[in-house]
């Protein structure tokens, strides 16, 4: 066998699941042992990556991209269908913050189950135990069933196990989205320290802000497939052209009176672009029709960041506006713009004052990729100037 | 950059695939979760009289109070044959390996439905789950061999050095529970109805036993048939060792022995050919 330095290597790696019938509970068995498998689905196709040893990959994808079932595969939790998978050293993973806890044992009885479910050995967890109560914030309750935890610290307890054992590759599926924003900080902490220290780390998410911080490299999924395989800042923008460009969807009943048509994004110049940066300007047109003339109306662009929450709210509710019959557009000018690394979702709403319902309201308009150039701490670039003054 | 800490051996991961060879090894890997097994079972333990207010007294008093329940009914109403001993201490003797036998095909046959959650969040061999119980269960039988040493003292009964057949025999009970087990399991990922079944089965098979009646009461012409259960080889041997200070019957022994061996194989690979689609069905 030629010796490679890769850690960890997909060769052609497929799943595919049965889709059956669903059947009547009453005759259940009878018709499950007689219904023929339906159809098929793949969640994943020809997957081909390798892995060097000490490296952080980034997995991103949109629901159903295939991200968990690769997780799946590579935890042993159920087979490939197709394709070989070779890797050396240990591997953990953590598919869900907490598994294998049990509510009626005490956190210190918590330690050594999950421990040991995760591959610890009990001697390894008494050399730890103090480490991982610690880090977990929770000495105070480590003698107390965990079903009297706060959710907060049942994620902390569960992440802190899994973090702290001996491993060469660790696994990670969206939990750094756990706790509050001290403890996100030190887990992403954390993993740095484990990263330096040589262990490989796959990191599933479809937060790319988080991705972003810990990994140099990014496999972009969709459909199953490997789609974009390289440097973050340019996933994202491959992540925009996999969700297609097609026009969000309407929430509005029946055909609006003004109607949005498309919402743009242009530079200074007023060339048209595919993606913000972070404090540089971005104008952002939203063009539409307005079937008769129409009067108190106000003009809302919603940015969603890669979280779901609403990132900010471009409005004209400063001045109502009147609008004739016809075509027109309003842009937006953002200088510069502050929003942070990630792909935003805009929706547009079109109110009218003193109505309850919105004229018009059309959910993913468009899609925004921002990129920064310096990672940006916090949760928006500040413009601010400064100036250093003599006392 | 320091250097990369020195690494084992590659493993792959595949399409399921099996040899002899390959189940060999996957047998020889369960070595390395001993301490899952030994933390989960002693959790089982923990868990089972937590919040109960008599907690360990239970598993006293369990196996004491069916002793005095089938001594009225078996003794006093229906005058059972009892081989010459006292009838509470004759069906307790026989109690002992089938209570073990029942409650952990019981509680092992549900272990991968009641992890459900935990079968698709992390990977372990997954037959520890049943082992656990059967190890947890175990402990049940321990205390039921306590009880037993006054018992023998209130009776004046003695015992003799053949009562260490008992060791060999309750091991062959465990890997026929075990067998049992991982096809039960199994199927019950699939099916629930096993979880359903199973109560009625344990009942019909604990007279099919020697549990309150010995097996010399067995008309002749039904004892070739008979013994192929193999738990009439194990409760009988039991009672034989320990009740009558003699070996166990080889014949009906070395049925159930066979069994096992045969047994054994083939649902550890049919536990392990299952195991690798389990989660998506679960």
């Amino acid at each position: 066998m030629p010796v490679s330095t890769s850690i960890l290597e997909f060769k052609g790696v497929a799943k595919r699941y049965t889709l059956r019938q669903e059947s009547a509970p009453v005759n259940g068995l009878l018709a499950r042992l007689r219904s023929k498998p339906v159809e098929y689905f793949w969640a994943l196709r020809d997957i081909n990556f390798s892995v060097q040893a000490g490296q952080a990959l980034g997995i991103i994808g949109h629901n159903g991209a295939g991200k968990s079932t690769l997780l799946k595969i590579l935890s042993g939790i159920t087979s490939p269908t197709e394709g070989i998978i070779s890797l050396r050293g240990r591997m953990a993973g953590l598919l869900e913050v907490g598994s294998g806890f049990h509510p009626e044992l005490t956190g210190r009885e918590n330690i050594f189950l999950s421990g040991t479910i995760l591959g610890m050995r009990r001697s390894e967890i008494h050399r730890k135990l103090e480490e991982i109560v610690d880090f977990a914030e929770i000495r105070p309750f480590i003698d107390i069933p965990v079903k009297r935890y706060s959710s907060g610290m049942y994620v902390r307890l569960g992440f802190s196990i899994a973090v702290h054992q001996q491993l060469d590759i660790l696994l990670l599926d969206e939990v750094l989205a756990v706790g509050d924003h001290a403890f996100q900080r030190k887990c992403i902490e954390r993993v740095q320290v484990l990263k330096n220290s040589g262990v490989t780390i796959l990191f599933i998410s479809h937060d790319l802000k988080a991705v972003e911080q810990t990994c140099a490299r990014v496999l972009l999924l969709d459909k199953g497939r490997i789609i974009y395989d390289g440097l973050p800042s340019e996933a994202i923008q491959a992540y925009q052209r996999s969700r297609g460009s097609h026009f969000g969807v309407r929430r509005t009943q029946g055909p609006p009176p003004v109607e949005v048509q498309r919402v743009a994004f242009l530079t200074e110049q007023n060339q048209h672009t595919d993606h913000g940066t972070t404090g540089e300007p971005l104008h952002v047109e939203l063009l539409f029709h307005a079937h008769a003339p129409m009067d108190n109306l106000a003009f809302h662009l919603l940015f969603y960041g890669p979280d779901g929450n609403l990132a900010t709210d471009l409005n004209t509710r400063t001045e109502l506006l009147s609008v004739p019959e016809g075509t027109a557009a309003i842009r937006f000018v953002c200088d510069p713009l502050c929003l942070p690394l990630g792909l935003y979702q805009v929706d547009t709403i079109i109110e009218r004052v003193g109505a309850s319902d919105p004229v018009e309201h059309v959910l993913g308009c468009a899609h925004l990729p921002v990129l920064s150039p310096q990672p940006v701490q916090g949760s928006f670039q500040q413009p601010c100037s400064w100036r250093l003054e003599q006392q | 950059m320091n250097s990369p800490p020195p690494l084992s051996a590659p493993r792959t991961i595949q399409p399921p695939s099996f040899s002899p060879s390959r189940l060999l090894s996957q047998f020889w890997r369960l070595t390395e979760y001993w301490d899952l097994l030994l933390t989960l079972s002693l959790h089982r333990i923990r868990i089972r009289y937590k919040q109960s207010l008599l907690g360990g007294a239970w598993a006293v008093f369990q196996p004491l109070s069916l002793m005095i329940i089938y001594t009225i009914i078996f003794s006093k109403v229906a005058r059972m044959p009892s081989e010459g001993a006292p009838y509470a201490i004759f069906v307790y003797v026989a109690m002992l390996p089938w209570n073990f036998f029942a409650a952990s095909l019981t509680s092992a046959s549900n272990s991968l439905v009641s992890h459900n959650t935990l079968i698709t969040k992390v990977y372990f061999p997954w037959e520890v789950l049943p082992l656990s119980y059967l190890v947890a269960t175990s402990i049940d039988f321990l205390i039921g061999v306590l009880v037993l040493i006054p018992l023998f003292v209130w009776f004046q009964m003695g015992v003799t050095l053949h009562v260490l057949w008992v060791i060999p025999l309750m091991a062959l009970a465990a890997a026929f529970v075990f067998s049992l087990s991982m096809i039960l399991a199994t199927i019950q990922v699939y099916f629930r109805d096993i979880g359903l079944a199973l109560p009625l089965l344990l009942q019909l098979w604990m007279f099919a036993s020697p549990v309150v009646y010995p097996l010399s009461a067995v008309p002749e012409r039904f004892q070739a048939w008979f013994v192929l259960n193999p738990m009439a080889g194990i409760v009988d041997g039991v009672r034989r060792c320990v009740l009558h200070g003699a070996s166990p019957d080889f014949h009906s022994l070395r049925i159930s022995l066979l069994t096992v061996l045969l047994l054994l194989p083939v649902a550890y690979g049919f536990f392990k050919h299952k195991e690798a689609s389990m989660a998506d069905v679960i």
